[in-house]
């Protein structure tokens, strides 16, 4: 838990809306997110899932590789980073598939380059999770410490609440926090299965939603203590927590979400008055809606701020959400507004309320942000707009 | 590693509560050498021995993590977590393969093949830490940590962290790798090369460390977790010198060179990627080295074996285990014993 003044000094994201966090947020602003379509990607296999893929010319793991480097190098920038503050700094990954594009991608280009031959098994030669911080390390000289959280889809936003509690503990001094998730066939087909993939549309909080649909994206946000001139968003209230009654959701009651909340409210000193906005997890499936949009309104009740998921235009990127959606609500913060919630046609009288659908003014104030995972995992945490 | 070294960098020491190793030869708490052409045992009598009953929907991962957690809380009960702010750690370099592979095999099955809905379940990378928290009753921080072979060590200087703050009073760390498809595949995965480590048998393992306030039942404590914060060349690596100096250098600073006790059985444990042990020197400087590897073969959480190992077995000794990244980084977990 954090308590202490922690800020973020940098951010940069590569997403299905843009190579960098400022295009995604204007597109997101102005309306433009197209659907997610059948995958183009020459390692994907079934047309029939649909997905948000970010555009590049190249073969797929050049493109993980190179939208890995764009979002650091627009965070160190954004961040005005020396190279020796880039060396001294620690790196926190959040990712569920790390570089195993690299088998699924090598396994296809094998069959294509050999249509006659029976095909091989595919292998396993990504080096675990914990190869993406490696990568990091090396390429900018990372003397700091290296953590990789692989935690389905809370990867990145725990890494997030673990980065705050270790800078507030003096342990580390500034967290290079990465979000990494390239679009693999095995989530695609894996959500499939769970029967937790909708084939049309992503539509959080909606009485018609039937399921998520998966994004690509990489995304960092550098966190310190040290407020910088330039820094005006503070990391507050950062809360993990485990709810071990189910692995699928966290409670279609809403009482878990409720008190993950309030347990951030509490912990930042901030009232639920003083919330501008909700960036919501909103997957748009059944049981993730249902719990936390209950769980907002058993909080908030009727005062309940205006609440926007990201995923019905940029998809579920998975390990990568966490920071993916700070760095891009952060850019639309720094354009002037928080964009209107995609996908969202008719209330469900089971959530009693309309995520936001107009763009407001990003004014100063307390943003919270929800994240609730596979395996009972549940975070929160705020960015206040100073 | 920094030359450097100021008292403050370094976590409490944390008193160890209870320890627990289970290697390839799936007997736990008890020693075997290993032979990699039985790689991989059937976990049945695991499970069996350690829950009481099968975990007929829970792949290879997720038996042994849970097999190895509820192994290390068999001394204390899981009772004594009763009302206690407990976190779990979880370490692992590679996670849950043994899930994954038939899965993506499946999908990738020539016409369409039917991958199940419960293989993706279980493969999701923190499910094992999901049924490790479900059966200890924990709901606080649950964390699955992966940084290749230096993933235990992360995970206890985190937790380590977390203690000390407060926000937590125990802490169940632990370290689990498993036996990928062939040996050959398992090798590459863990970037193995002769220059890199020791010509050792591959292996697997689940072994945990209760840590935290004991109330006077500690069997012993975690000093200093130290991650160096140079990286330096491969050829240094392995450099005993270099290795004694530090833990020599953290010693001072902790004041541990007072524990005249100890001084007579200070132990090195090699982590797999030191690819030469100069033993005479270390003998000369009053050292014995203890190689656990030929017990637990080669995974990339074998350092919480070999910890573990040295905590339940050995009283009275003082260890210094070191490991390495094949990058460079290098870390030091320096441990004592009642």
């Amino acid at each position: 838990m954090t308590h202490g003044d922690i800020y973020v000094r940098g951010w940069g994201a590569v997403t299905t809306l843009g190579w960098n966090a400022p295009d995604s947020a204007r597109n997101l602003i102005a309306g433009i997110a197209p659907p997610a379509v059948a995958g183009k990607s020459s390692h994907l296999i079934n047309p029939e899932y649909k997905a948000f893929e970010v555009s590049h010319s190249g073969n797929p793991l050049d493109k993980s590789m190179a939208m890995l480097e764009r979002a650091l190098n627009e965070a160190f920038a954004r961040a005005g980073l020396s190279k020796e503050e880039i060396a001294e700094s620690s790196v926190l990954v959040g990712t569920t598939g790390g570089l195993f594009i690299r088998n699924e991608y090598e396994f296809t280009e094998a069959i294509r380059k050999n249509p006659d031959k029976e095909s091989p098994a595919i292998s396993c030669r990504n080096r675990g999770p914990g190869e993406v911080a490696d990568l990091i390390v090396n390429k900018y000289g990372i003397r700091g410490m290296a953590l990789t959280f692989s935690m389905a889809c809370v990867s990145s936003s725990h890494a997030l609440v673990v980065a705050a509690d270790l800078i507030h503990r003096k342990k580390i001094k500034r967290a290079i926090v990465v979000g990494f998730e390239p679009l693999l066939n095995m989530t695609l087909h894996g959500f499939a299965s769970l029967l937790l993939f909708d084939y049309d549309q992503c539509r959080p909080f909606c009485m018609r939603r039937a399921g998520m649909q998966i994004g690509e994206a990489a995304a960092v946000v550098i966190l310190e203590a040290d407020k910088t001139s330039s820094a005006k968003y503070k990391f507050a209230g950062g809360y993990q927590y485990n709810d071990i009654k189910s692995m699928t959701s966290a409670g279609i009651d809403g009482v878990t979400v409720s008190e993950v909340v309030q347990q951030t409210l509490t912990s930042a000193r901030v009232s639920t008055a003083d919330v501008v906005a909700i960036k919501a997890h909103g997957t748009g499936t059944r049981d993730n809606d249902l719990s936390e949009g209950r769980g907002l309104v058993k909080l908030f009740g009727e005062k309940l701020p205006p609440v926007v998921s990201l995923k019905g235009a940029i998809g579920h990127t998975l390990g990568a959400a966490g920071a993916v959606e700070t760095a891009t609500w952060l850019s639309c913060c720094e354009e002037g507004f928080i964009p209107q919630s995609f996908g969202f046609s008719e209330i469900d009288p089971e959530i009693g309320f309309a995520p936001s659908q107009t763009n407001i003014e990003a004014r100063s104030g307390a943003y919270l942000f929800t994240f609730f995972g596979f395996g009972g995992t549940c975070t929160s945490y705020l960015i206040i707009k100073e | 590693m920094s030359s450097v070294l100021d008292k403050k960098k370094f976590n409490t020491a944390m008193p160890v509560i209870a320890a627990s190793y289970i290697g390839p030869a799936l007997t736990p708490n008890r020693d075997t050498i290993w032979e990699e052409g039985k790689l991989p045992l059937n976990t049945d009598g695991l499970v069996n021995e350690v829950m009481g009953q099968p975990m007929r929907r829970a792949g290879r991962f997720i038996k042994m993590v849970a097999c190895g957690g509820l192994a290390c809380l068999q001394k204390v009960s899981l009772d004594y977590l009763k009302g206690k702010k407990t976190g779990i750690f979880l370490a692992t370099g590679l996670g849950n393969v043994d899930e994954i592979m038939p899965f993506i095999t499946e999908v990738f099955k020539h016409g369409g093949g039917f991958p199940s809905p419960n293989q993706f379940a279980n493969s999701v990378s923190n499910a094992a830490a999901f049924v490790l928290a479900k059966i200890c009753e924990v709901t606080g921080t649950v964390l699955t940590i992966s940084q290749e072979e230096l993933s235990f060590e992360s995970a206890l200087w985190l937790a380590q962290s977390y203690l000390e703050s407060g926000e937590i009073e125990l802490a169940l760390v632990g370290g689990c790798d498993i036996f990928t498809p062939t040996v050959e595949e398992y090798r590459e995965r863990v970037n193995l090369t002769p220059e890199n480590s020791r010509l050792m048998p591959m292996g697997e393992g689940s072994s945990w460390l209760l840590l935290g306030n004991g109330d006077g039942q500690k069997i012993g404590d975690i000093l200093a977790v130290d991650f160096g914060n140079q990286i330096i060349p491969s050829e240094e690596l392995s450099a005993s010198e270099n290795i004694l100096r530090r833990s020599e250098q953290i010693m001072s600073a902790l004041s541990i060179q007072e524990n005249a006790g100890r001084e007579q059985n200070r132990i090195l444990l090699p982590g797999f990627r030191v690819n030469k042990i100069e033993t005479g020197l270390w003998k000369r400087e009053g050292w014995q080295v203890e190689d656990y590897l030929p017990c637990c073969g080669i995974h990339s959480t074998a350092a919480a074996f070999g910890i573990a190992r040295a905590l339940r077995e050995k009283p009275s000794a003082l260890f210094a285990h070191y490991n390495c990244h094949a990058s460079g980084k290098q870390v030091l977990v320096l441990a004592s014993t009642e």
